[in-house]
């Protein structure tokens, strides 16, 4: 028999004994776990799914019909290939392989002539437009996109993106004639209808402070001169991308799409377009090619509705009688027809401070949008045909081609272009990645702040809306991200998934944002992006005598002087070349502001750094000198106070190179 | 006096004039006839552009002729006339970089319009202005003295070395006393030649830099820093250099200094003073050649040198009557007085460039336009 005090003791070893069993098979379980992940690599490495076998999809990005009408040409930017659709038949009937990525097309008065541009070759592919043989192979700039023939066909117009210029091509020698400095990122050129003038929507902002709305510019051309005879201020906007103009008769305006963020505001607030809305720039060009920015007028009008967006806008056309102008919205995948003549009536009927109140209105849309036609994924360029009869919307996801009917404005078939049938994890995520379906109000895609696949629109928003109006944080490109976790730019993001699941839902698109196959899907087709070829760097990979000393500068481990450098104030400790020079910590290098509530930031990747300005946590280093000449007072980005100016210079070279 | 005596003595006078004679084209050749029929080809009708009709006040650093414009640095903006008027003057309140225009490059090709200032680089395209400065690009120092285009590339002469910047890929270059041979670092002026790049340093004399050896090669005076001039011709006259002007037709680069105009043509230099030419003043701000003529705008007024007959025609101002002074100095020695019923603004010359056979002068107050008249009859 047990006494009372006995039996306590007892339940109580019992109870220790029980607690004691549970830590210690809770402990076995997780060790069991453990081992069970490090040795099944496809659930370990999230990160590195097994590779897929390369899908080659078409990609329909550009569209240029020849002047009877009858052949459409598509290119096609994932298949390096230009492709030309019979528009009668509605089937394809021929095949050109171009140069890599091509981006434009364009061609000859005459209709005999095409040109391509290739981007990722820096080049221009010339293709008979009757037995599509190709007939050479003209070098420009760096990143060729948008591309047209001046009226007598001899001179050719490249707008280089990268490059910020524009390449003018002899096309009798085959060769460039000059460089003309655009805007940044010059994506699409069109010739005016009198053949006087190019018109060359730069894609970024220009460079300025983060505080400050952007502000995009229009470059024009004087085709007579062959130099720059404007550059038009475009208040509020970026993004602007294929030009349309109107006959004089109804107006003579230019249509270009464009998006207008509202960065500087703390984005509590995204119905009615609280983030940003998506419209057109109104332009009416001045009476003479030699005019001044101050002889054109610019209106800006918003396609959104009051509840719904129209997200990306990419393709602008107008039909050969001015009555109607297409608008895509690569975004939602709609292309909306405009009717011109309530267009006009509309700017007309404004007074000058109407017509600056009218960039905001979500009203416009209904009085001059007649109709909002769908279209296949991704819709891209579009053309109308010379009767002004029929309308084609490239369709970029989809490798489809929409045929609208003008006469009644309905879609009316939809052309196969033949790509492969089956999706492949990273086209699911490019798809994704284009759509803005999965916003509130379908306001933006993931593409909307990172155009151009990947690249960063060059804004600071203030997303951080806790704080309101703290922690103002530069936008990134997504270049070679696979590898730099944590993200955000505090760091707080362990993944990506975690960036593009939980935080995009709640703090961007403010819905139940994607679900996680989809983000899954998302990550990859993001971790797939990457620069190419950095333009900075030989083709052989030598580095000139410049990038060579800037190289040991960055690996220097002692000043000018000789005295040796603590770790913290050598470059590679924190940009550690072994992982894509982010050692993936965060860090104080001295740049917080006020408005921030942190001090030590995620460290970026070199990786592309030359790719589109402006720099730091916050965007107000503008180029990459002033890091240092601006922002490093107390050398706690890296000693530098030591260096002089060449060897600065030669620091960034090296980093050009990256 | 014998016959033999008398033979020999007309043999030998004989002797001489014939050779005398045989010698005298020679002679007629080195020292010419003095033209003293020059006033056809003079300037004698100025137009003058200041505070009293649009022009900023102060002195006019640099003109540049662009066709039917021209383009003038102050120290009060940039200025561009067209047809004959002040069309625009430019200040830092239109984005011009710094308010002292030093230099101003037209780029032939694409029509951009480069202007060093004492506040950095500035681009003038398609009306807007985009700068640089030393700490948002790599130009070495803001204060920019001289900027000249060569192809795709800009070279710039900064207080702090030379710069070069390739315009298609946005890399700069820098050159100073680390990497060539710059006794001092303050670059003064650029002029380009086919193959050559010729730089004025401010007591470094002139540096030409080789493109395709990417070798350079300094020009000193061999008189160091004793200011005397031991041997005319020896060398560059100076080592504070001013400008430099390189002229394609007589393959010569042109140096003015605070004492003195050089030329070097490859194998010889060609050294004035005051005191032996009619070089206005030893004091001069910059110089040009073309053809065959040196034109050297100094302290004093403007000298021109016509280097085929050695003449020497300096245009300056009476102050006090406003009229245009001329004084022509012949090779001889021999000098000739013109007066003209207009000047230019001042006689302290800085700058000048042509615009056909017109001048364009850039005076301490003002600008001015000398034009050319045909010759008569």
């Amino acid at each position: 028999m047990i006494t009372p005090n006995e039996y306590s003791a007892s339940r109580g070893r019992r109870r220790d004994e029980a607690f004691l069993g549970v830590a210690l098979l809770s402990v076995w379980t997780a060790l069991m776990v453990f081992i069970a992940q490090q040795s099944n690599p496809a659930a370990a490495a999230e990160h590195t799914p097994a590779p897929e076998a390369a899908v080659r999809y078409l990609s329909p990005v550009a569209l240029q019909l020849s002047p009877d009408g009858q052949r459409l040409y598509v290119v096609c930017e994932d298949s390096d290939a230009v492709l030309v659709v019979d528009t009668r038949s509605q089937r394809v009937v021929g095949r050109a392989e171009v140069g890599k990525r091509p981006k434009g097309i364009a061609i000859s008065p005459d209709g005999t002539s095409l040109y391509v541009s290739d981007e990722a070759s820096d080049a221009v592919t010339e293709i008979d437009a009757q037995t599509f043989e190709i007939r050479r192979t003209i070098r420009v700039g760096w990143r060729p996109v948008g591309l047209v023939t001046d009226r007598a066909g001899t001179t050719l117009y490249v707008a280089n993106t990268l490059g910020d210029d524009v390449s003018v091509i002899d096309l009798l020698t085959g060769r460039e004639i000059k460089r003309l400095h655009a805007g940044r990122f010059p994506e699409y050129v069109a010739l005016s209808r009198d053949g006087s003038r190019v018109y060359v929507a730069n894609l970024l902002a220009r460079l300025g402070r983060p505080d400050q709305p952007p502000v995009s510019e229009l470059t024009v051309i004087d085709c007579a001169k062959q130099q720059i005879a404007a550059r038009l201020d475009v208040p509020g906007v970026l993004q602007l991308r294929h030009i349309a103009e109107l006959p004089a008769a109804a107006g003579g305006y230019l249509l270009i799409p464009f998006l207008r963020p509202k960065n500087l505001n703390p984005l509590v607030q995204i119905q009615q377009g609280g983030y940003l809305t998506h419209g057109i720039a109104v332009i009416r060009p001045s009476v003479t090619s030699a005019g001044e920015a101050r002889d054109y007028q610019i209106s800006e009008l918003l396609l959104d509705d009051i509840d719904h967006s129209y997200a990306d806008g990419f393709g602008a056309a107008a039909t050969p009688d001015g009555h109607w102008a297409l608008m895509t919205a690569s975004g939602s995948n709609i292309v909306s027809i405009v009717d011109a003549s309530r267009l006009r009536t509309l700017l007309v009927n404004s007074t000058s401070m109407r017509r600056l109140e009218l960039a905001n209105r979500l009203d416009s849309a209904n009085k001059i949008v007649a109709a909002r036609l769908p279209t296949g994924r991704n819709p891209t360029d579009v053309v109308t045909s010379a009767d002004g009869r029929f309308a084609y919307v490239a369709n970029r996801m989809d490798d489809t081609i929409t045929v609208l009917n003008m006469a009644h404005r309905q879609q009316t078939t939809m052309v196969d272009l033949g790509g492969p049938r089956q999706l492949s994890r990273i086209r699911r995520g490019q798809q994704l990645f284009f759509d803005a379906s999965h916003c509130y109000q379908g306001q933006m895609a993931c593409a909307t702040c990172h155009p151009h696949e990947g690249l960063s629109d060059g804004l600071a928003w203030s997303l951080e809306t806790p704080q309101l109006g703290r922690d103002v944080v530069e936008n990134r490109t997504l270049y070679s991200i696979e590898g730099t976790e944590p993200y955000k730019w505090n760091g707080k993001n362990p993944d990506l998934e975690t960036q593009d699941g939980p935080r995009t839902a709640m703090y961007i698109f403010r819905s139940q944002g994607f679900s996680s196959s989809e983000v899954d899907d998302l990550v990859g087709y993001i971790f797939s992006l990457h620069l190419g070829r950095n333009p900075h760097l030989a083709a052989d990979g030598q580095l000139t005598a410049a990038q060579t000393r800037g190289q040991v500068l960055f690996f220097r481990d002692k000043t000018n002087s000789g005295a040796p450098l603590s770790p913290l104030q050598q470059c590679p400790t924190c940009h550690s070349p072994l992982t894509h020079f982010t050692s993936k910590i965060q860090i104080d290098v001295g740049t917080a502001t006020k408005h921030d509530t942190i001090t030590a930031f995620d460290v970026p990747q070199l990786e592309g750094a030359v790719m589109k300005p402006p720099y730091l946590h916050n965007g107000e280093a503008l180029e990459l000198e002033e890091i240092w000449t601006r922002f490093n007072p107390e050398d706690k980005h890296g000693l530098t106070s030591d260096m002089n100016k060449a060897q600065l210079n030669d620091l960034i070279e090296y980093l050009k190179t990256l | 006096m014998n016959v033999k005596t008398i033979t020999s003595v007309l043999r030998g006078a004989l002797l001489s004039v014939g050779l005398s004679l045989a010698a005298l084209p020679c002679v007629l050749a080195q020292a010419p006839v003095p033209n003293r029929d020059v006033q056809a080809t003079l300037y004698t009708k100025w137009i003058n552009y200041t505070a009293t009709n649009g022009f900023p006040e102060g002195e006019v650093y640099c003109v540049t002729v662009d066709g039917s414009r021209v383009w003038a640095g102050t120290s009060h903006g940039l200025v561009l006339l067209e047809d004959g008027r002040v069309k625009k003057v430019f200040s830092t309140d239109d984005g011009l970089a710094g308010r002292a225009v030093m230099s101003i490059a037209v780029d032939k090709q694409n029509g951009d319009v480069w202007v060093g200032t004492f506040g950095g680089l500035s681009l003038y395209s398609g009306g807007a202005f985009k700068n640089y400065t030393n700490l948002t690009s790599g130009l070495a120092n803001d204060l920019v003295y001289g900027v000249a285009m060569q192809g795709q590339f800009l070279w710039v002469a900064t207080a702090a070395g030379v710069n070069r910047l390739d315009t298609n890929t946005g890399t700069w270059s820098i050159f100073n006393e680390t990497n060539a041979p710059f006794n001092e670092p303050w670059a003064y002026g650029i002029s380009v030649a086919q193959q050559k790049v010729y730089f004025a340093v401010w007591g470094g004399g002139v540096l030409a830099y080789d493109l395709a050896k990417e070798t350079w090669k300094p020009f000193t005076d061999p008189d160091g820093e004793q200011e005397l001039v031991l041997y005319r011709n020896q060398g560059l006259i100076h080592n504070i250099v001013s400008s430099v002007s390189y002229n394609p037709d007589t393959k010569t680069f042109w140096a003015s200094t605070y004492f003195g105009l050089s030329g070097y043509d490859g194998r010889n230099w060609h050294n004035y003073l005051t005191k032996d030419s009619g070089l206005a003043s030893n004091f001069i701000n910059a110089v040009r050649s073309r053809g065959d003529n040196v034109w050297a705008s100094t302290q004093s007024g403007l000298s021109q040198l016509d280097t085929r007959t050695n003449t020497w025609t300096t245009y300056s101002r009476d102050q006090k009557t406003g009229r245009g002074e001329i004084l022509i100095t012949h090779a001889d020695g021999s000098k000739q007085r013109v007066v003209s019923e207009t000047a230019m603004a001042h006689s302290y010359i800085l700058n000048t460039d042509f615009q056909g056979d017109d001048i364009w002068v850039a005076t301490a107050q003002g600008l001015s336009h000398g034009i050319h008249a045909q010759p008569k009859e």
